[in-house]
């Protein structure tokens, strides 16, 4: 009974897709907020009935049988990890159609139903326990996306959206790579085909450290492209500030940790060992993104490039926090793909909003909106405190966690005999470094609300407002605060009181870092960190 | 580098923590709901000055709950739970899980901050009802939002049961510091100054959030009561004590190093100093409860509350003392400079705050907590005073343009005040508070060998603190009467951007019932024929009289029996620390020709100040005839030639920071910024292009954007391949 919840969570999008299209014009948005709605009722209905005391089994699963003798079937299942961000997917979507409700006037019924399709696929991302399933939702992703910013984007929407397909595209493709020689080598060890994500892993990790980090290469062109990970970014200021406001909502809240949750469901689960050895590499690339985003963000005049730049700079934790492999790092970087979502999809629709309404996002142009839009101006202030990373909004908790994560995984600590370090290869200059960000994040951000929300009223000079019809009023409407409040209240409930979600992801969490405990067989050049990172512990099943 | 041979350390905190009342987090809960009836306040669209008295009463019963708690205390500190707020657990084995709980721990220090942050912060709200009533409407609820927000911050900060609960309010108050520093956003100086208040504290904050993290990892928690009772701990401290810094790890010697780093920030210390006196910029009540009496504490407390810790390094401590007497100094040679008299009492405090962390450094953590709670009081008495006479006086702080303030009609009240404050500052001998708290740290300063120096340095401050401090007394408060009023004569709150002033003071929307003019005219008038001053209401005169009183009532609490009922207070909690001389051990100090300088530093001092304050009287008042005009400074002026410029611009720091850092920062983002479009970008774009350029070779007119990009496929390849190269050569 129960695993119907998560077919009837991804069904419904669909159905309301081809009501859309087939529905008169001006009906579609009203019909797509339902179908979003309604989406998220058997999302809530799996949020009620999750076993969280049994947190890392994958819940309400069920299967098809394909193709069976080469073990293609199609199977769904969650685990706490899953089922948070398909809850993260689910409030996003209603959220898209009320920020989309005017802005989108021309084909609608096409917006409406390549972002109920969108959604769809990333549900089916979070929910597969199969590879098929995987590969065909994580690809599936790109052509709604692909459409969303190549019709409905601004200016440059065509180069935008082809770069957007094809880097993405090149990047999956290569992991797809990496995926087959998996299923192939676990095909070797099993004796039969199978495409079970669970099964996969536990035969990669018997994969030989070469191996291993061959996979870990293939895997990470396709999911260090999504998150993005410094150098491979630069697809996406491009398709942020093209994209139409949902699209780079959807872009920013989920769609990003696509890659991230690629990452720690395949890379970390299936080639331990090759991240243990080139976690250093991967930190520093992260380090490097957090700092040089961050600089860049400095010097922008486009709000939502600024924003765009932003996300590249905070996916830096997030892939630090990976890294770091240990339970701080990894509860702390899950934190992060849930609270990026919030906070950043939330700057997002704040920008959109700003759009609407004066029709550039130039701040040279923009200036002291808080005298004109005084509720769009708490709100934006609200968003950027979070994304700064705030103490007691959610932002916070997960840059703590990532940060004291990276501090922490340092084995020659665990060697010199402090209670609180955990094996790993990274430690106190990583967090360092990674901090500066803090910093960073600090002075583009209020950078940015001191030119756009403080000081004195600026307005673009060809500003008039009914040249589209949509006649908004000045400050924020009933309906724009409808979307905004869900998010703001995820930012400040989580951020006080997160414990409800590190307690239900604690279990997977721990049952990932096991997979680290691993005799290493890398050399180590000096020995007493040889020592330290042998760590105890059997290979993990 | 400790003089193990005079002292006898006792434990911090032996006592296992007990568990504290259940209403003790009322006090911060009160605060929230302030915050919360404001917001409604703000939504209602309330004109009148509601959201002040909601703001009163909440912080009221808070203080009246500190007290509570004053009464209730016991010896052992407690600590209670809201909620669990962190639990990370990977293991079962001490330092395995991560945990930190929302909550408060309470002990003697937590108190003692506690009764004088809610007590000033209900005596200030009451002032800003007043003080504020120009900008009733969404400005007021927004003004006492930001305020409550900043009570219930600071509460976190004090009362928090671990370090992240201190974090928590570190951010937080520095949260509404940005918010009201910033409080009159059209003015492009005050953004500035939020935004520059918020970022170097931020360097501070990594700090302070390093030194959490290496506590967690050294220590394997960061809850206070098991810290400070941990036996590890204790036994470095024992180390310590034996002066056996070599038995101690390098992790733990490192985290004072850290956690001081986020004490500077935001106590505004040497190199961290530079946005204190831009923060001036926020309404004068704001500069009163939190730039000068609590949020700056914050850092002192930070020491105070960590001082098991910080006994546990050889160099932390040390390091204190000098950053703070030099703070102290730096401060006071700018303060004596300026002309804004806000401004001063700016540097004033950054000086005092640096005597706080001298004190600390000299190891006499009561002095420190002492001169912190006089201080507390005395400067938000000077701040509201000079708030009153920007309020009265269209926003003029100038000191050239003010004159004999006191022999106004209705400004007996501020000039009494006013006095009182100063020679509190000063540290005027017996009958001011300030004199018995500052003079423990300058005591303390020479007893040990190793600190002369900084005995010597924070005297001299204290000569240069009393000229200048009475160098705005006798300009302003006597002499002459003369005035000028400031610029934002009739200016309301929409306006006063407009007119771009170095140094307004956003005090706008003057309440004064004069038909409206351009104010650059009001502003350049010789102002005799339109300008009454506008004296204080009965709001603002009642605080400042429960302040100068209350300076006087803290003499008998920080001066009887080495530091009196603050001594007991700081006795009592983490911040105890005692040298065997306190009690009655003298000896001679090689810094002060073999005298016990707890003998002599009170005549001394004193006689110091005097002369500071002879100084400021034969320069600023004596033969002085108009505002603008004092012969004998102007002389002296020219005797101090450049060093007077310079300090008058601050000896360049600002420039200097901007050319060491930011400067070149923003060069490398702009770079940064480049190369992500061309070289990056480029780089992909180019292989984009290549097999089209090809390709229109091969086919004419066949070159698509889509080739193009399949083209760039290729060169996310090419990155990619060589990021491959690398992974498989180092896995080889």
């Amino acid at each position: 009974m129960n695993s119907v919840l998560i077919p009837a969570a991804m069904l419904i999008p669909v159905i309301f897709a081809l009501a859309v299209a087939i529905m008169p014009a001006e009906k579609a948005r009203g019909t797509a907020l339902l179908g979003m709605l309604l989406g998220a009722v058997p999302v809530l209905g799996l949020l009620f009935l999750f076993d969280y005391q049994n947190a890392a089994a994958f819940q309400f699963a069920g299967s098809v049988d394909w193709i069976p003798e080469f073990g293609l079937r199609l199977s769904l299942g969650i685990d706490s990890v899953a089922l948070l961000l398909i809850a993260l997917t689910a409030l996003l979507g209603p959220i898209c159609v009320l920020g989309s409700w005017t802005a989108i006037v021309e084909r609608q019924r096409l917006f409406y139903s390549w972002l109920l399709i969108l959604q769809t696929a990333m549900l089916g991302v979070f929910a597969a326990r199969d590879l098929v399933v995987f590969y065909i939702c994580f690809e599936f992703t790109l052509l709604p996306m692909f459409i969303l910013i190549g019709v409905f984007g601004s200016t440059n929407r065509k180069i935008a959206s082809i770069k957007f397909f094809l880097y993405t595209f090149t990047g999956s493709l290569i992991a797809l790579a990496g995926l087959v020689y998996v299923a192939w080598y676990a095909a070797g060890h099993y004796g039969h085909w199978t495409l079970d994500i669970g099964d996969l892993a536990s035969a990669a990790r018997t994969m030989s450290p070469t191996q291993q980090g061959w996979v870990l290469a293939g895997m990470l062109a396709g999911f260090a492209v999504k998150v993005p990970l410094f150098p491979l970014h630069t697809w996406l200021p491009l398709a942020h500030t093209e994209a139409p406001t949902a699209g780079s909502v959807i872009l920013a809240g989920v769609l990003l940790k696509l890659g991230t949750y690629g990452i720690y469901r395949f890379v970390l689960g299936f080639v331990p060992m090759a991240v243990a050895e080139h976690a250093p590499m991967l930190a520093v690339l992260s380090i490097i993104g957090i700092v040089y985003a961050g600089l860049i963000c400095w010097v922008q005049t486009d709000v939502k490039k600024l924003i765009a730049y932003s996300s590249v700079s905070h996916l830096g934790f997030c892939v630090l926090g990976l890294v770091a492999v240990n339970a701080t790092g990894l509860s702390g970087s899950i934190l992060y793909m849930l609270n990026h979502g919030l906070s950043t999809g939330a700057l997002f629709l704040m920008i959109g909003f700003m759009y609407e309404r004066y029709h550039t996002r130039d701040m040279g142009q923009l200036g002291g909106l808080a005298s004109k839009m005084p509720v769009w101006s708490s709100f934006m202030v609200f968003f950027v405190l979070a994304s700064v990373g705030l103490p007691g909004l959610n932002g916070f908790v997960s840059e703590f966690l990532c940060l004291i994560g990276a501090f922490q995984s340092s084995s020659s600590l665990v060697a010199a005999g402090h209670p609180g370090a955990t094996p790993g290869a990274l430690g106190p200059w990583y967090a360092f470094f990674a901090g500066t960000g803090m910093v960073v994040a600090a002075m583009y951000l209020l950078i940015m609300v001191g030119r756009v929300v403080w000081g004195k009223l600026v307005e673009p000079h060809e500003h008039h407002h009914d040249d589209d019809g949509s006649h908004l009023p000045p400050d924020l409407t009933a309906r724009e605060v409808t979307a905004l409040i869900p998010l703001a209240l995820g930012c400040l409930v989580f951020g006080l009181w997160p414990q409800p979600l590190l307690g239900a992801i604690e279990a997977p969490v721990n049952v990932a870092i096991r997979s680290f405990e691993f005799e290493a067989p890398q050399p180590t050049p000096h020995p007493e960190h040889a020592q330290a990172d042998a760590h105890v512990g059997e290979v993990a099943p | 580098m400790l003089d193990t041979g005079h002292m006898l350390l006792t434990l911090a905190s032996d006592a296992p923590a007990g568990a504290a009342p259940w209403w003790v987090m009322l006090i911060p809960a009160l605060p929230m709901v302030g915050v919360v009836l404001c917001t409604l306040f703000a939504i209602m669209g309330v004109k009148s000055k509601l959201p002040a008295f909601a703001t009163v009463g909440c912080l009221g019963l808070a203080c009246v709950l500190a007290f509570a708690m004053l009464l209730g205390s016991d010896d052992a500190p407690g600590v209670v739970k809201a909620w669990q707020w962190f639990d990370i657990s990977w293991g079962e084995g001490h330092g395995q899980t991560f945990s930190a709980i929302f909550g408060f721990y309470i002990d003697r220090l937590t108190i003692l901050w506690m009764l004088f942050v809610t007590g000033l912060a209900t005596l200030i709200g009451l002032y800003a009802s007043e003080y504020m009533s120009h900008d009733q409407g969404q400005g007021y609820c927004r003004f006492f939002m930001a305020f409550n927000l900043f009570v219930f911050s600071m509460s976190c900060l004090v009362m928090g049961a671990n370090m992240l609960m201190l974090y928590l309010g570190w951010e937080g108050v520095g949260l509404c510091s940005y918010l009201l520093i910033g409080y009159f956003y059209k003015k492009p100086s005050a953004v500035a100054a939020g935004k520059k208040a918020f970022i170097v504290n931020r360097i501070g904050d990594l700090g302070l959030a390093l030194g959490v993290y290496l506590t967690f990892v050294h220590f394997g928690t960061i809850e206070y009561a098991e810290l400070f009772a941990s036996d590890q701990l204790q036994g470095y401290l024992t180390d310590a004590a034996h002066g056996h810094f070599e038995h101690i790890p390098a992790a733990a010697q490192m985290i004072p190093l850290l956690l001081m780093v986020g004490a500077f920030g935001k106590s505004a210390q040497l190199p961290l100093y530079v946005w204190l006196p831009d923060a001036m910029e926020g309404p004068t009540p704001v500069s009163a409860l939190i730039h000068a009496a609590t949020m700056v504490t914050a850092g002192v407390y930070l020491v105070a509350r960590a001082y098991p810790l910080f006994q546990v390094s050889e160099y932390a401590l040390p390091a204190v003392a000098w950053i703070g007497a030099l703070t102290a100094f730096l401060a006071a040679t700018i303060g004596m400079a300026q002309f804004d008299i806000k401004r001063i009492m700016a540097y004033s405090t950054v000086s005092q705050l640096g005597y706080m962390f001298a004190g600390l450094g000299v190891m006499t953590s009561i002095g420190a907590a002492a001169h912190v709670f006089t201080h507390a009081f005395f400067k938000a008495l000077l701040f509201l005073c000079c708030g009153a006479v920007m309020h009265g006086f269209a926003g003029q702080l100038d000191l050239r343009k003010l004159s004999g303030v006191a022999k106004m009609k209705g400004w007996g009240i501020v000039g009494i005040t006013m006095l009182i404050g100063c020679l509190n500052l000063v540290g005027f001998p017996v009958i001011t508070s300030g004199y018995w708290s500052k003079d423990m740290i300058l005591a303390e300063a020479f007893v040990r060998p190793s600190t002369g120096l900084v005995g010597w340095l924070l005297l001299i401050t204290a000569g240069l603190t009393a000229y200048y401090t009475f160098r705005v007394f006798f300009r302003v408060f006597v002499g002459p009467v003369e005035y000028h009023p400031g610029e934002e004569l009739h200016a309301h709150d929409d306006h006063a951007a407009g007119h771009g002033h170095s140094h307004d003071h956003g005090h706008a929307g003057y309440d004064h019932s004069h038909s409206p003019e351009p104010a650059h005219d009001s502003a350049h008038d010789e102002a005799h024929g339109h300008f009454h001053p506008h004296a204080p209401g009965w709001a603002i005169n009642t605080v400042l009289v429960i302040l100068a009183a209350l300076t006087f009532v803290a003499i008998p609490l920080v001066a009887l029996n080495h530091g009196g009922w603050v001594g007991e207070m700081v006795h009592g909690s983490t911040a105890h620390y005692e040298a065997a001389h306190a009690g009655g051990g003298s000896h001679g100090s090689v810094w002060l020709v073999g005298l016990d300088p707890h003998q002599v530093m009170y005549y001394i001092s004193a006689v110091v100040g005097l002369a500071g304050i002879a100084v400021a009287w034969a320069l600023h008042y004596r033969g002085r005839r108009e505002a603008a005009h004092a012969p004998a400074a102007e002389a002296f002026k020219r005797v101090a030639g450049p060093l007077q410029r310079w300090a008058e611009h601050k000896w360049y720091v600002d420039e200097l920071y901007d050319f060491l850092f930011r400067n070149p920062l923003w060069v490398l983002s702009q770079v940064f910024r480049y190369i992500d479009m061309l070289l990056v970008d480029g780089l992909v774009n180019t292989a984009g292009w290549l097999p089209s350029a090809l390709g229109g070779r091969l086919r004419r007119g066949q070159h698509g954007l889509l080739q193009g990009y399949a083209g760039s496929m290729a060169g996310g390849l090419a990155l990619f391949v060589v990021v491959v190269l690398l992974l498989v050569s180092r896995s080889a």
